[in-house]
């Protein structure tokens, strides 16, 4: 499936610009690391958060003044990426944009707190002003308000393949609606519950990470991008497979890869994506964002999407691959060129 | 402009507090049975509702094996449902699976998070961990029945489960795909139950959608798959076909997170854009399975849409989750099920509870017992959270 990139945009622990972040990314700038504490057994959690002050002019806005910090995320994310397509919502383009939203682990803030609430207080203590930021969508649904946006909307859940899913479900779109471009978002907030769920699955080898990336698809933009829909793998050792796979699909018909982000995070995943790309050859160029930003699985795919996009306008190369694999349910992919 | 596919149903699988399975489902929908029952799973004691709509846990245990049984209640539905399509059609190969949900296996969660709250540490935290995510449900029932596509999640809060069926559609009808898997799964958790009852949409009482004194929804859990393929290609393989979806239409209403705009304008947008999309008029729908919560907003916005929309004329209505409840993410899949046993069996499935007619709109309630009825096209409607609304029109083809 393939389509073209608008404009991208990108909300990270090292900033929300896209030439600043790309120039501490490019000098091996690692985002400022906070910790969390589990309240419960005072056990602390490294992880690096998106500076609050970069998204403090969202919470002016009626819409989103009780939500969790993943709608601030998606929101300043999405509204970055349409300036940076030149795209001015009015009720005429909105009709015609789609909303693709990955999200992995959604509102765990507000989940975390409304389950304590539950637990600590009793059912009948709840709060009815938490629960509806729980739900999967609600970052989707605040963002298509904020902007206006009536048209198709949908959320797509999974693992940090998800914003690989995300693209081709938007180039999907592109394909089958009478739209005009989609703009895809991915996001994660951190909580300490979600610190302590991936140390306990023992994938926590790089800390956490909050942040969110989007991107406008369209038929005319300034880069092509080729999607994936991925290749499932049932157990980790099949990674490397699913992931070969993938990137055969991408680079047929292709010239060789000149450059490439990687989804490494120092777990199985690094290996995986080892063996693949050396296949495709030894000493491609390219850099693995999650040493310096983290690891958020709802939005890494997009911020690696983003990177490899930035490294094309560079002119660093004239095709970059994402390559990505998720924790538990498949490996996807991109192959962006010039 | 190329010609749309044809998006041919060859085969389903159902697991529902009405029964697991298609035979079971179809008795129960004919009876017009109240499968509402005391909540078994956590504790009640300090919310208003009490029921919800559950699967028997032992029946669904009769169509998983042993290893199946540690895996999270979503995906025990999920592979039981998979195994009746499979079994229905073993020639199905999905090149995609496209899967609707609203929190995968949260009751998994609920444990881990109580066991971080406790003094001791369960051994089986990593197993509950690894079934939570609501992608693991779809890998199960995937590996349960040798599929092996990729697989998209869509989780558009209760219209998800229409979603996963249009989409899949959509793909098939412009020739991106020829066969997708598609459906959705949720499992009824002590959060999800606290949240609607939180937000007082959820009744004390019977569920009674569009009646006069509804008091809210109750909950229900369940997973429906459809097998969803290009017409020719089916054909070819001699597949059986059950059924064809012909039209799709989605719509975003942006009025407040929990509650549609009062106009009904956005379940009025995505019935119309279904029937455009297939060609049809509403003169021509003879059933619509409605998405009809008996919250006191739902129905409103919902009954006055269909009123708008279909005039003078009046369509036979029911809301099926009077009899099972709200299973959110897999509504709307295993309503798109209730609606193609309609379509293959000549009847209305009953809008149970219903004692009398609210004002506010003229429309033909099927109440209380199921009717005999010639049906050739359904329009069922899923509305959820996010003002997200999905509609799709399944037909009884004279072909078949």
């Amino acid at each position: 499936m393939s389509a073209r990139i608008a404009g991208i945009g990108w909300v990270t622990p090292l900033g929300a610009d896209l030439e600043t972040v790309w120039s501490r990314l490019m000098t091996g700038d690692i985002a400022e690391s906070k910790t969390l504490i589990n309240p419960e057994s005072g056990r602390i959690h490294p992880y690096f958060p998106v500076p609050p002050k970069l998204v403090d002019s969202l919470a002016r806005n009626p819409r989103l003044r009780r939500s969790s910090a993943i709608s601030y995320f998606s929101v300043a994310a999405g509204l970055a990426a349409l300036e940076n397509a030149g795209l001015a919502v009015t009720p005429q383009t909105a009709e015609r944009t789609a909303v693709v939203f990955a999200i992995s682990d959604g509102g765990v803030q507000y989940t975390r707190r409304f389950y304590e609430q539950i637990v600590k207080q009793g059912a009948n203590c709840a709060s009815p002003l938490l629960f509806p930021e729980t739900v999967y969508n609600a970052p989707a649904s605040h963002l298509s308000a904020q902007l206006g946006l009536n048209g198709a909307s949908y959320t797509l859940a999974g693992d940090g393949s998800v914003g690989m899913s995300a693209l081709h479900f938007g180039a999907q779109l592109l394909d089958t609606l009478d739209i005009d471009q989609c703009l895809v978002v991915g996001a994660e907030e951190c909580d300490w519950v979600l610190c302590e769920a991936y140390r306990d699955w023992r994938f926590a080898k790089t800390p956490l990470a909050e942040g969110a990336a989007a991107v406008v698809l369209n038929r005319t933009g300034r880069l092509s991008i080729k999607t994936h829909p991925g290749i499932p793998f049932f157990r980790q050792a099949r990674a490397v497979d699913a992931l070969g796979k993938v990137v055969a699909d991408l680079v047929k018909n292709s010239g060789p890869i000149e450059y490439v982000v990687r989804s490494a995070n120092g777990t199985f995943i690094d290996q995986a994506e080892l063996e693949v790309l050396n296949q495709f050859g030894a000493d491609i160029g390219g850099f693995s964002p999650k040493a310096q930003l983290g690891e958020a699985p709802g939005a890494s795919a997009l911020i690696q999407t983003v990177g490899a996009a930035m490294a094309l306008e560079k002119q660093m190369a004239r095709s970059a691959l994402v390559s990505v694999v998720g924790f538990n349910q498949q490996a996807g992919g991109a192959l962006l060129t010039v | 402009m190329l010609t749309p596919h044809r998006v041919a149903i060859t085969a389903a699988g159902v697991a529902s507090p009405l029964g697991i399975g298609l035979d079971a489902t179809l008795r129960a929908l004919r009876e017009g049975r109240d499968c509402v029952s005391l909540v078994t799973g956590f504790d009640t004691s300090r919310t208003r509702s009490k029921t919800a709509g559950q699967i028997d846990a032992a029946q669904l245990g009769e169509s998983v094996s042993r290893r199946d049984q540690r895996l999270h209640p979503a995906s025990r539905m999920m592979i039981a449902a998979a195994r009746e399509l499979s079994e229905a059609d073993p020639g199905f190969e999905p090149e995609l699976t496209v899967i609707g949900t609203t929190s995968g296996g949260m009751s998994f969660g609920e444990a881990y998070y109580r066991s971080l709250t406790g003094k001791s540490r369960p051994s089986n935290r990593a197993r509950w961990l690894a079934n939570y995510l609501p992608q693991k449900p779809l890998l199960d029932a995937q590996q349960a029945c040798g599929f092996f596509s990729p697989g998209q999640i869509i989780a558009n809060a209760c219209a998800s489960g229409t979603n996963s069926i249009g989409h899949a559609f959509s793909l098939i009808r412009a020739g991106k795909q020829r066969r997708v898997l598609c459906g959705g799964y949720d499992a009824i958790s002590e959060l999800v139950f606290v949240g609607f009852d939180s937000l007082q949409a959820s009744t004390a009482e019977k569920i009674r959608p569009f009646d006069k004194n509804r008091t809210g929804l109750v909950l229900g859990e369940g997973a429906a798959l459809l097998a969803l393929e290009e017409w020719e290609s089916a054909r070819q393989r001699g597949a059986g076909i059950l059924g064809e979806v012909t039209g799709y239409g989605i719509s975003t209403d942006n009025h407040h997170l929990t509650q549609p705009h009062p106009s009904g304008i956005g379940p009025l947008q995505a019935m119309q854009r279904a029937l455009d999309s297939a060609g049809r008029k509403p003169a021509e729908v003879d059933y619509i399975n409605a998405h009809g919560t008996a919250t006191a907003f739902n129905d409103s916005t919902e009954g006055t849409a269909i009123a708008q929309l279909f005039g003078d004329r009046a369509v036979p209505v029911s809301s099926t989750k009077s009899m099972m409840g709200h299973s959110l993410g897999a509504a709307g899949s295993i309503e798109a099920v209730f609606s193609l046993l309609a379509l293959r069996h000549q009847f209305l499935p009953p809008n149970i509870n219903y004692t009398e007619a609210d004002p506010q709109w003229a429309i033909d309630i099927v109440a209380n017992e199921s009717r005999p009825a010639r049906v050739k096209c359904v329009l069922s409607n899923s509305f959820g959270f996010g003002g997200t609304n999905a509609s799709i029109l399944l037909e009884l083809p004279d072909e078949i």
